[in-house]
């Protein structure tokens, strides 16, 4: 029998777990719900592409039911659920390189809606930008995403990433120089 | 090649000074540095709507496969209710029988002495008594948490033996392979010292304790 919940808005995560490791398989369906777009522009930004992205939360969000037995802490569902997805991203990174099939990042995703002519300057910036991360090493490209584009502070990525606050301003330091140097262009 | 950032200015991407702060001279670098981190697009990422049923295909599909559901049936805990109709001359002869199918398994298999841990002995059929201990001095509270229990943190608490740093409990754990860590002051995770560990997937470890109807394993 499923763990008794109210409306899927009041239960928490650690709730709908423990539902769903008791047999109650729809219930899965909330977090899905909860946390399908939460993680997609870190997915997206990490791996250049929306479609890629979307593949890499679909398999984040299958992975962590099957081993759903393994969250140690469920009411920290959403942090567990986020390691998935990165170390699902990271191993995309790596199969491409393999193959050396860079991922670009000319999909719709950055496709920039109409702006007044003013704004130009500004679109072509943030396209530069996009791909210029695609150039940073993983690591640095996580950290610039958390922090600027997620607006997480370097103790908040330290919590998710496992990396020390110092080594974190390291990486992220290297990156500001690295992108003055793809962006010279724009800037 | 461009120039690194002046310190300061990777201090104001930060967010650690603000551009007022910065002297004269590195104002246009400033200024440039934040159009840099500027044109970062905040905007949400929306997926396609039909992500959500091909996950759940997916789970259902998972869900259902022999193999899956054994392993959740090996793995979720359930309260089992008893009912039996006995005479009472036969609860005394089987307490006799249990008491001395105990005093032939501690005779065989003495206990060892307290220290970092696990051990086995005897228990049902189906499941097998397993000693955790754990050595932690300056804890105030520990606990095990693992795949038998849904890695609740409060579900198994170890005792402390004596005031020697030594913290123990004995469970009893169906036959299969489990995976478990302590819980010291209920929120350090450590791995049992003593037995082998492996990787989580998720870049920590879980100590990993074997118990087949013979005992345990580490």
């Amino acid at each position: 029998m499923g763990v008794p919940l109210g409306f899927e808005g009041e239960a928490t995560d650690a709730e709908v777990v423990r539902a769903v490791l008791a047999g109650d398989v729809e219930r899965y369906a909330v977090l899905v719900r909860r946390y399908r777009d939460r993680y997609a522009r870190y997915a997206s930004r990490m791996l250049g592409s929306r479609d890629v992205a979307e593949d890499a939360v679909q398999d984040a969000l299958v992975r962590a039911f099957d081993r759903l037995a393994d969250c140690r802490e469920p009411d920290k569902f959403a942090g567990w659920l986020f390691l998935i997805l990165r170390n699902r991203c990271y191993a995309e990174r790596r199969r491409r390189q393999r193959q050396e099939r860079p991922l670009d990042s000319t999909d719709e995703m950055f496709a920039a809606p109409d702006r007044p002519d003013g704004a130009y300057e500004q679109v072509e910036r943030a396209h530069a930008l996009e791909r210029a991360l695609q150039h940073l090493t993983p690591e640095q490209r996580e950290v610039f995403v958390l922090k600027h584009m997620e607006g997480l502070a370097y103790e908040e990525i330290a919590g998710v990433t496992g990396a020390t606050v110092a080594s974190l301003k390291m990486r992220m330091h290297r990156a500001y120089d690295r992108l003055r140097e793809l962006m010279k262009e724009h800037l | 090649m461009m120039a690194s950032y002046h310190p300061l200015v990777k201090r104001l991407l930060d967010g650690e000074v603000s551009l007022a702060e910065l002297p004269p001279e590195l104002q246009a670098e400033g200024e440039e540095a934040l159009r840099l981190v500027g044109a970062a697009d905040r905007a949400p990422v929306a997926l396609s709507p039909a992500l959500e049923e091909r996950v759940m295909t997916a789970v259902r599909s998972h869900a259902a496969s022999p193999g899956n559901r054994a392993w959740r049936w090996l793995n979720t805990p359930r309260e089992v209710e008893l009912r039996l109709r006995v005479r009472p001359w036969t609860v005394w002869a089987g307490a006799l029988a249990a008491a001395a199918g105990l005093a032939l398994l501690l005779v065989g298999r003495p206990a060892s002495g307290p220290g970092p841990g696990s051990e086995a002995r005897g228990g049902t059929r189906d499941s097998v008594f397993v000693r955790f201990v754990l050595y932690a001095p300056g804890a105030r509270r520990v606990a095990v948490a693992g795949t038998f229990n849904q890695w609740d943190r409060s579900a198994a608490p170890l005792v402390p033996a004596g005031t020697s740093g030594v913290w123990t409990t004995t469970l009893a754990l169906p036959v299969g392979q489990h995976q478990y860590a302590f819980v010291v002051d209920g929120a350090r995770w450590v791995v049992d010292p003593a037995a082998p560990a492996v990787d989580d997937g998720f870049g920590r470890r879980n100590s990993v304790v074997a118990v087949t109807a013979q005992g345990a394993q580490l």
